[in-house]
């Protein structure tokens, strides 16, 4: 539940320590972090494989970078 | 909190923690300025990305599972019993020190008011894990894919030097009670494991293009950018301050924490509890890193790279008992360890054709495991913990700290909990395709695309004024 008075809060017989919102909601919000862990890898996998997949295929030359320097 | 001197214990511990968190920020800052400037200028920014995403990688599995294997496995589990609960089971029990409470559903891993330690503490074992990530990160630049590293470095961040910490790094560890093992600033639980970790990846993802002729012989890749490199190694300095800090709880009474009745002793403590100072561990920093940077400087025959990474080698080695050491003993353990780390890094290269593009194994890896033989010579007979001093093997009590006990637990940390794992989770994804970069992007240059870019970018810039 959210905190909406710190006075009352705070001189109850028993203080509540966790003072988020959403007390009690933890378990999905674990759910959810889990879900956007794994979900990154598996984009993130995705952009390198591309990535990567369409710079072998070009095959610049070892030097070929050398003339991608900027100036300034 | 209710009494002012309660409070103030309190927060002093928040604020301590805290403070050593910013300061330990300062290591994987070095580390990524470090490692930028070790790698070739076509490889930059990948190199860069590659080190940064570690930390929300590793920081997101750290609170969702990292932090709970700590708490959880100091038994083993089956190796020897808490002495919290008496069982040699995962400790998920109510007990004080439960992994119970570290779940990341508990309320106490969130804004509490009833809890000022948790998260404090938490981030700063997450720092350590950063550090365990990084050494590796330094290993294998310029040819792993950032997938396959960013799996890699939650296995040695939030698994595996997680496990030895809650073996040998935990007041309540079997390795404490069956070995003796102490290690007190982390020789073996961070360097010697995330080294070793770096040494089975790296037998399996092979070497840079270019790193050996056809017959065999090393080619020196050197660092592309000396100054970055050697502002990186100074921050790592500054941040393995935070790092000693961090390792020490820093005002504890050990008389009741002991059972000692009516004896009352404050007094800073390392992570076993057992009694040490901030003023004592400073000389032992200082003096390690001085005994370092001397014989690295001798050995590598001025070699600025070297120099300043046998500073590091020099802390890491005498770490494992800095707590306890004369800083005369510390340096001179500094120096025996950047000899082994350096003649162990190009006998390696040679033989086995490894490329350990940064010295990381080197560094951390032998380092930290001859630091922690060595410590069982010095310390040998100083117990492991103050709770209880026993036999070895006994498991009921606190073996003393021994030569044995110190030589098996290097094998624990290098070996069991580093090479193994790293040889084998690099052999999976190795297997699967998803290890090294093509060979045609390795040798264009990871940044290639970015860089063509850039220039093209310039070149309508220019055009249009």
């Amino acid at each position: 539940m959210a905190v909406t008075n710190w006075i009352d809060h705070l001189s109850a017989k028993e203080v509540a320590g966790a003072v988020y919102p959403g007390v009690g909601s933890e378990g999905i919000l674990v759910l959810i972090a889990f879900v956007i862990w794994i979900g990154w890898h598996v984009i993130a996998a995705k952009q390198e494989n591309d990535k990567l997949a369409k710079l072998a295929k070009r095959r610049p030359s070892s030097n070929a970078w050398k003339s991608n320097v900027t100036d300034g | 909190m209710t009494d002012q001197l309660g409070a103030l214990t309190t927060i002093f511990t928040e604020f301590y923690y805290w403070v050593t968190v910013v300061l330990m920020f300062l290591i994987h800052v070095g580390f990524c300025m470090y490692e930028v400037g070790a790698s070739r200028y076509k490889h930059h920014q990948h190199t860069l990305m590659k080190n940064t995403m570690l930390i929300p990688l590793v920081t997101v599995t750290w609170f969702l599972f990292g932090w709970w294997i700590y708490w959880a496995f100091p038994t083993g589990p089956g190796l020897a019993p808490s002495i919290m609960n008496e069982s040699a089971a995962l400790i998920t029990d109510d007990s004080a020190f439960s992994a119970k409470w570290y779940v990341p559903n508990s309320d106490i891993m969130a804004v509490n008011l009833g809890d000022h330690i948790s998260g404090v503490f938490w981030a700063a074992f997450l720092l350590f894990s950063w550090t365990a990530a990084s050494i590796v990160s330094g290993a294998v630049i310029e040819r792993i894919t950032t997938f396959a590293f960013g799996i890699l470095a939650i296995a040695i961040g939030s698994v595996f030097w997680t496990i030895d910490a809650a073996w040998g790094w935990h007041f309540d560890g079997w390795m404490l009670k069956l070995l003796g093992y102490h290690d007190a600033y982390a020789s073996g639980v961070i360097h010697a494991c995330a080294g070793g970790f770096a040494l089975g990846i790296l037998a399996v993802l092979g070497p840079r293009i270019g790193k050996f002729s056809s017959s065999g012989e090393p080619r020196n890749i050197g660092p592309r950018n000396p100054w970055l490199v050697t502002i990186g190694l100074f921050l790592i300095y500054t941040g393995f301050w935070g790092f000693y800090a961090a390792c020490n709880i820093p005002i504890f009474d050990l008389g009741p924490e002991y059972g000692m009745e009516g004896v009352t002793y404050w007094t800073a403590t390392n992570i076993y509890v057992t009694p040490t100072t901030l003023s004592g561990i400073t000389f032992n920093f200082l003096m390690s890193l001085s005994g370092g940077l001397l014989a690295g400087y001798v050995v590598s025959k001025g070699d600025p790279f070297w120099t300043y990474s046998s500073g590091l080698a020099g802390v890491i080695c005498a770490s494992a008992g800095n707590d306890l050491y004369h800083p005369i003993q510390s340096m001179i353990i500094g120096m025996i360890g950047v000899v082994i780390a350096y003649k162990m890094h190009y006998w390696v290269e040679r033989k086995f054709k490894i490329d350990d593009a940064v010295g990381a194994v080197a560094v951390h890896g032998y380092a930290g495991f001859a630091g922690l033989v060595i410590c069982g010579f010095v310390l040998n007979g100083y117990p492991s913990s103050g709770y209880s001093v026993g036999a070895m093997w006994d498991g009921t009590t606190y073996a003393a700290i021994n030569p044995l006990g110190m030589f098996i637990g290097a094998l624990i940390m290098f070996v069991v909990l580093g090479f193994i794992p790293g040889w084998i989770i690099a052999k999976i994804l190795h297997g699967m395709g998803k290890l090294r970069i093509p060979r045609e992007v390795e040798l264009a240059g990871l940044d290639y695309d970015i860089m063509e870019a850039a220039k093209d970018d310039e070149k309508s810039v220019a055009s249009s004024s």
